[in-house]
């Protein structure tokens, strides 16, 4: 998964496929807001392609990195537990 | 008509409540209760609000015989608070604000403990003493904004008994306050601590060093018991606190005065008697954190046209009190 282009960064890369590009658009915006608790270290970017969620991360040592994917999957799950519990009633 | 739900979970309890014109009609909640001697932190804090907010969801929703469908805006807690479980109810609030095609409102934690004030006890302008364990000011509204006149420099006064109480390890069920409560009841000796108000602010950390020490050397020697150090630090803090709101209220010529401990409201009570002012005091349903008040903060807003578009809704830990 890790392709670093800059030979001192630490890249890692993550797809999350949705039911459907509404899913994941949806969880974008629910993800997006809130940045990376520390100041520099570290960059994400998030995008979704059809109906494929995209994060990718940079930074310059592993731990921090290892804390901000855990962090983040964390957060991943709830958004999906939230779309199967309370999701169903609105297809549009 | 309008039913706004609310999510609250900046420390540790998860709540969420619905309310509709002014009226609550459900308001479950979950409390994380850590062991003696042990404070909550932001990680397992986060965790148990992970785990118990679709629960609590449905139950806001059950309880208040709702449909998504039936709900006009999202609320939630934008700050301050604690980052990890800030995040985590905001994340939750944000999808189904999405997920129902609801418009969504950031309220500040501080506002929603007012808001609530004014809604249950009828105040009509107070001037609120808000204490919690992350917060102690005197606010009032003046000149078209809530404005802070007096607040700790430092530590809030529920931090301040909840240190304490790790120190000689109450428990922290239900809340190390509500146990210093009814230990400082059997004190009978007075301890003297040191008393530090700053014009209109106050500072606690200090007494919480003084205390710390003292608690260790006492309590060891036999000089005095727990009950008589839960008796005077809760005499000498709460003092401070009338004070502050004394002064405050010199200033505005108003009235008004929270929180569910019963002394303090007892010494609140004396004080607004002799200015001839009258004391509010919500109880622990509303003035314990809890989703209806942000609910109803977000009520307020919402009617107003104040909104929170997706991109904006980043939590924040530092949230000053200026609404309005």
């Amino acid at each position: 998964m890790a392709a670093p282009c800059d030979p001192d960064q630490l890249e890692f890369a993550l797809a999350v496929p949705f039911p459907s590009q509404w899913e994941a658009s949806i969880a974008v915006r629910s993800l997006s807001p809130d940045r990376e608790p520390r100041k520099g270290g570290i960059t994400r970017t998030l995008s979704v392609t059809e109906n494929i969620l995209s994060v990718k991360w940079t930074a310059d040592e592993a731990r921090v990195l290892r804390v901000a994917i855990a962090s983040f999957l964390d957060h991943l799950a709830l958004v999906m537990e939230t779309m199967d519990a309370f999701g169903q009633s609105v297809p549009q | 008509m309008t039913i706004v739900i609310g999510f609250e979970g900046s420390a540790n309890k998860i709540g969420i409540g619905i309310v509709k014109d002014g009226e609550v009609l459900s308001n479950p909640r979950r409390t994380y209760i850590t062991p003696p001697g042990q404070g909550f932190l932001p990680s397992e804090t986060a965790r148990h609000h992970r785990g118990a907010i679709l629960t609590v969801l449905r139950e806001a929703l059950d309880e208040a015989r709702l449909k998504p469908s039936d709900i006009d805006c999202v609320a939630y807690t934008k700050g301050p608070g604690m980052g990890a479980p800030l995040v985590t109810v905001a994340l939750v609030a944000r999808t189904v604000a999405q997920l129902w095609g609801k418009p969504l409102v950031g309220v500040n934690h501080c506002i929603g403990h007012i808001e609530m004030g004014r809604l249950i006890t009828g105040a009509n302008n107070p001037t609120v003493l808000y204490v919690s364990g992350g917060n102690t000011q005197v606010i009032a509204y003046s000149e078209r904004r809530y404005r802070i006149f007096g607040e700790t420099i430092d530590i809030a006064v529920g931090n301040c008994l909840d240190r304490f109480a790790r120190v000689i390890k109450i428990s922290n069920d239900p809340s190390p306050g509500y146990n210093i409560e009814q230990m400082a009841k059997k004190g009978k000796q007075y301890v003297e601590l040191p008393y530090t108000v700053k014009g209109m602010d106050v500072s606690f950390s200090g007494i919480l060093s003084f205390i710390e020490e003292a608690a260790h050397k006492m309590l060891s020697s036999g000089q005095c018991t727990a009950e008589d150090l839960c008796f005077s630090l809760q005499e000498t803090l709460f003092s401070m606190l009338v004070e502050i709101t004394e002064r405050a209220m010199a200033s505005l010529w108003l009235s008004g005065g929270p929180d569910c401990n019963l002394r303090l409201q007892e010494m609140m009570g004396v004080m607004c008697e002799e200015r001839g002012a009258r004391l509010f005091a919500t109880d622990e349903r509303f003035c314990i954190d809890n989703g209806a008040m942000i609910a109803q903060a977000g009520w307020e807003m919402f009617r107003v046209g104040q909104i929170t578009e997706l991109p904006d809704s980043w939590i924040t830990q530092r949230y000053r009190t200026t609404w309005r």
